[in-house]
């Protein structure tokens, strides 16, 4: 069972390091957290349902879709909302508090177009085949996730490591005015990470309802519960902390569930978290300064 | 005026009269106030109660309402959130002053509404409230929804029959009211029949993966799975198992009676047992009375909560007809609670009778419902029934 | 007389929850007020109904009693999670305290001998009265505003604008923001027991995100600057869905879509004195 136990972990822990990747990407660059993450995860996952349902177009092409479908919505909301707050200088607490109200917002408002039950991928679509090897099982669909999550994480790296716009980005983290003052397109850069950072979300949400079988206006919200522990756990604002604290949030909720018992899996999974808050609150790779203006 | 003119104008003021006391007569509805949730995320459930509520009142009013009287149904939004339960409880029974109220949705709306019921002394009737500590709130209260204490055992002992099953895992959602009632129901049941336990695993609501619960559940040796969840996480649960190579039978609770399991879980939806007074296929003459006109209403096929809307409505209306209305509201109030536990009916959900269950101080309270358990099992997209 | 006797049958329930909910928005605006985002108010709020319920119902004890253990466990909670949780700032402090929310509501779950798990509390016998909330909200309005007048409400204000200044002026910072949050918790904690024993039923979804948001949003809607604001912010968002009922689904929209157009267009809130004094300015030109 041990074997199993350790695939299962690998794949869970990826599916919450897909979605904490967006997350974490607008706290880095923008300094905000982004509480409507979630209702874009779950935005893109119903822009792909109508795609391959309204217009019975494949899988591939759906995917598509929830990447600009969503990257728009992120885009729309960096736009109408975030900027002006962040023209005003507001304290950054304030930002996140109108996420929530996006998030509210768009989740009503899903559930007052498409309903409340859950939906589904046509199953004819739905890559379904196991692979079997060294005594373990794993669907196509979790590998997928495994390594897109891997390949994200090291593209992203070497986007912020090795190029220009990466360099660009890391300055615009470290203090946004200063930025600036270097001819930095601060603006521009931050339209770019809102679209990039909500179409990985969107695409976590297409991929994340195939694995679950279940499209439904509330999706979003356990998975940001689980994106906020993850980004905590890894550093809030650092893509390898998005991966690491991905795998670590599912090794230690699978292996409480298979050694100590389910029903103690949240709270050794919170307790984690406190206890990491405590001892070490930046997480595993976040720094401690707080952004200068 | 003339002797002629005068007669003729008496007899015309006379019919007018008379036709007047008629018709006022025929104009005194009967209000009867629904509370149930039709936003939220219980608004699927409060969806379908509300059509099988209207789908009863329309046939009933057709057919002449009750003694002449029409019924008239009074709709309104708790949002599944218990302060909004009582409030609308309160708006319905103090404001709009209904006979009687119906709802709310869920459990924990209930527990917090019906006390308000209670002491005003108004008939509070639950379609879809299945936990404990609802109708030991007082002699007011009624449901017509069966628990999951009185189907599960039917059910466990049909599965076991015919799947042949000796030890069992069992899996349930522990931060829900409804799946983790389930359980204890689940629970006792398994203690009385003497199945053994291999292993109890839990889960949450809005979780995407239970491999490592099924891991864990396929490396215990389990022959079946009595599994308490709700739709949301039981189909990702069966498609899950299946991956895993676990064909085992799985035996599920009151939320896993719902033909969107097909949709949801396609072909890995077989081998799933349930029991609920309320089956789909159930041929009784009542039952595709109900079915035939619910689809053809609404255009899709009735789930659990819209039969018991509907038989509810109709146990109501019984009830009604053996009162006399007097136009006071209080002794009218009372007058149908009384006549209430007296009625037995048979509906969509076959032969129904009120039992009075204890109240917390030991004296009897309100009213369960008491009827059989069909059980079914799921076979190629449809169920069938099993004994 | 009969026209109120009809009007408190009918809404009783929604006026108490008003002063209730004033309470929770209070109790947020206390700790916003010394510059901390604590969210978890609501966790505070659930452990001060839990332990007001269970007093009551399984060892009979007589309401005050129940009260003054309501408001008293969360605030030990308070100082005990405090220390550590204190030092973090900013965001790192919003996380923390939804995180530690999410712990408080998974240990209620778990301890089901004691709090009934997942089923919750049934049958808490109704002993609010009117003037219990009115008598807790005045008396808390009492303190928080001498508390505001006076030299450690004027030490809140130093910290919430630099925290770094305040601690070089010798305002001892940390001992200052503990007694935020540990008077806010106490205060949530005061609320929860109030409503646990209005209600007759309290579950563990009652306390999560979601309430936490929801008083949160009372807070800023209506107002940061005083303590009108809060309760300001209280009553509209508890009449909102009344007001709104006929809106159906599109009730929560409006909910989310009010709180985005507040923090866009009214920052301060609702409730905002400095915007009131330019309009007068305006007004004399």
């Amino acid at each position: 069972m041990l074997e199993q136990q350790l695939v299962n972990a690998l794949s869970l822990g990826c599916v919450y390091a897909l979605f904490a990747l967006g997350f974490t990407l607008v706290f880095g660059v923008l300094g905000v957290i982004n509480l409507s993450h979630g209702a874009i995860f779950m935005i893109g996952a119903y822009a792909a349902l109508q795609v391959v349902t309204k217009l019975a177009f494949p899988l591939w092409a759906s995917l598509i879709a929830a990447f600009f479908v969503a990257g728009a919505f992120g885009l729309a909301i960096d736009y109408l909302v975030l900027k002006p707050l962040r023209q005003r200088n507001a304290p950054h607490l304030i930002p996140m508090i109108a996420t929530i109200g996006l998030a509210i917002f768009f989740n009503s408002a899903s559930q007052g177009i498409f309903g409340a039950e859950n939906l589904r991928f046509p199953s004819d679509l739905v890559p379904d085949q196991q692979l079997h090897f060294w005594g373990v099982q794993i669907s196509v669909l979790e590998v997928a996730i495994i390594a897109l999550s891997f390949a994200l994480m090291a593209g992203l790296l070497i986007v912020m490591r090795k190029t220009q716009l990466g360099r660009a980005l890391r300055a615009i983290a470290e203090s946004p005015k200063a930025a600036a003052l270097l001819g930095i397109n601060v603006e521009g850069l931050f339209y770019l990470t809102s679209f990039t950072a909500a179409a990985l979300g969107g695409i976590s949400g297409v991929l994340i309802a195939l694995y679950s079988n279940a499209v439904f206006p509330l999706m979003g919200q356990p998975m940001l519960h689980k994106g906020i522990a993850v980004i905590i756990l890894g550093g809030m604002g650092d893509i390898r902390g998005a991966l690491i604290g991905g795998l670590f949030l599912g090794f230690a909720e699978v292996m409480s569930v298979a050694y100590i018992g389910s029903t103690m899996r949240d709270a050794v999974a919170f307790g984690l978290l406190f206890i990491v808050l405590l001892l070490r609150p930046q997480g595993m790779f976040g720094k401690v300064l707080e952004r200068k203006a | 005026m003339t002797a002629c003119t005068r007669v003729r104008t008496r007899a015309l003021i006379t019919a007018l009269l008379a036709a007047g006391a008629v018709s006022s007569a025929l104009a005194a509805d009967i209000k009867i106030g629904a509370a149930e949730a039709l936003s939220g995320p219980a608004g699927q459930y409060g969806q379908s109660i509300k059509n099988g509520f209207q789908l009863a009142v329309d046939e009933l009013n057709a057919n002449g309402g009750v003694k002449g009287n029409k019924i008239v149904i009074q709709f309104e939004d708790e949002a599944g959130k218990k302060e909004q339960a009582i409030d609308v409880f309160k708006k319905l029974i103090f404001q709009d002053k209904v006979l009687m109220v119906f709802g709310p949705t869920l459990s924990n709306s209930a527990q917090a509404a019906d006390p308000i019921a209670q002491a005003a002394k108004v008939v509070a009737f639950g379609t879809s409230n299945t936990a404990d500590g609802i109708t030991s709130i007082g002699d007011y209260v009624f449901r017509n929804s069966v628990t999951e204490a009185d189907v599960l055992p039917e059910t466990l002992r049909v599965a076991i029959k015919h799947a042949k099953i000796s030890k069992v895992a069992v899996l349930y959602g522990n931060d829900d009211v409804f799946t983790k009632s389930g359980y204890d129901a689940f629970k006792k049941a398994l203690e009385t029949l003497k199945v053994p336990v291999t292993t109890t695993e839990t889960f949450a609501k809005g979780d995407v993966d239970f491999k490592a619960q099924l891991t864990k559940i396929k490396a215990s040796g389990a022959d079946a799975i009595v599994l308490s969840a709700l739709i949301a996480e039981g189909a990702p649960i069966m498609v899950q198992a299946r991956q895993l190579g676990m064909d085992l039978p799985i035996i599920g609770g009151n939320g896993m009676n719902s033909v969107k399991i097909f949709d949801l879980a396609k072909e890995k939806s077989d081998n799933l047992w349930v029991g609920s007074p309320w089956a789909l296929g159930n041929q009784t003459k009542e039952n595709q009375h109900f079915v035939v006109a619910y689809t053809q209403k609404y255009k899709s096929a009735p789930d659990q909560f819209g039969a018991q809307a509907y038989d509810a409505m109709n146990i109501v209306a019984l009830a009604l007809g053996k009162i006399k209305i007097s136009g006071n509201l209080e002794t009218d109030r009372k007058a149908l609670r009384d006549a209430l536990p007296t009625v037995a009916f048979t509906g969509a959900t076959g032969a129904f009778k009120f039992r009075q269950a204890m109240g917390k101080d030991g004296k009897p309270a309100g009213y369960d419902a008491q009827q059989a358990a069909i059980v079914s099992v799921t076979k190629g997209g449809k169920y069938s029934i099993e004994k | 007389m009969e026209w109120f006797d009809n009007f408190w049958q009918i809404y009783s329930n929604l006026v108490l929850t008003i002063g209730i909910n004033a309470l929770l928005a209070l109790s947020i605006w206390l700790t916003l007020s010394c510059g901390l985002l604590a969210m978890a108010n609501a966790a505070f709020m659930g452990i001060g109904a839990y332990t007001a319920s269970i007093l009551t119902m399984n060892y009979g004890a007589p309401f005050p009693v129940a009260l003054a253990a309501g408001i008293a466990a969360p605030t030990v909670v308070a100082l005990v999670i405090g220390g550590p949780t204190l030092r973090l700032s900013g965001v790192y402090l919003a996380m923390a305290t939804l995180g530690f929310g999410e712990v408080v509501r998974v240990m209620i779950l778990n301890a089901e001998s004691l709090t009934g798990g997942a089923l919750g509390l049934n049958g808490i016998p109704q002993l609010t009265q009117w003037w219990h909330v009115i008598a807790a909200l005045v008396i808390t309005l009492l303190i928080l505003w001498r508390l505001r007048r006076s030299r450690i409400g004027r030490a809140f204000e130093a910290i919430k604008e630099d925290a770094v200044a305040a601690s070089l002026m010798g305002i001892a910072v940390n001992a200052h923001k503990m007694l935020a949050f540990a008077l806010g918790a106490g205060i949530a904690g005061l609320a929860g027991a109030l409503n646990a024993h209005l209600t007759f039923f309290i579950g563990p979804s009652e306390y999560g995100f979601d309430r936490g948001v929801d008083i949160l949003t009372m807070t800023i809607l209506g107002g940061t600057g005083g303590l009108t604001g809060p309760v300001l912010g209280a009553l509209i968002v508890t009449l909102l869905p009344e007001l709104l009922r006929n809106f159906r689904d599109f009730r929560t929209m409006m909910n989310g879509a009010i709180l985005v157009l507040i923090v866009l267009f009214l920052p301060k809130g609702l409730w905002d004195p400095q915007r009131f004094k330019s309009w007068f300015k305006r007004g004399r030109k």
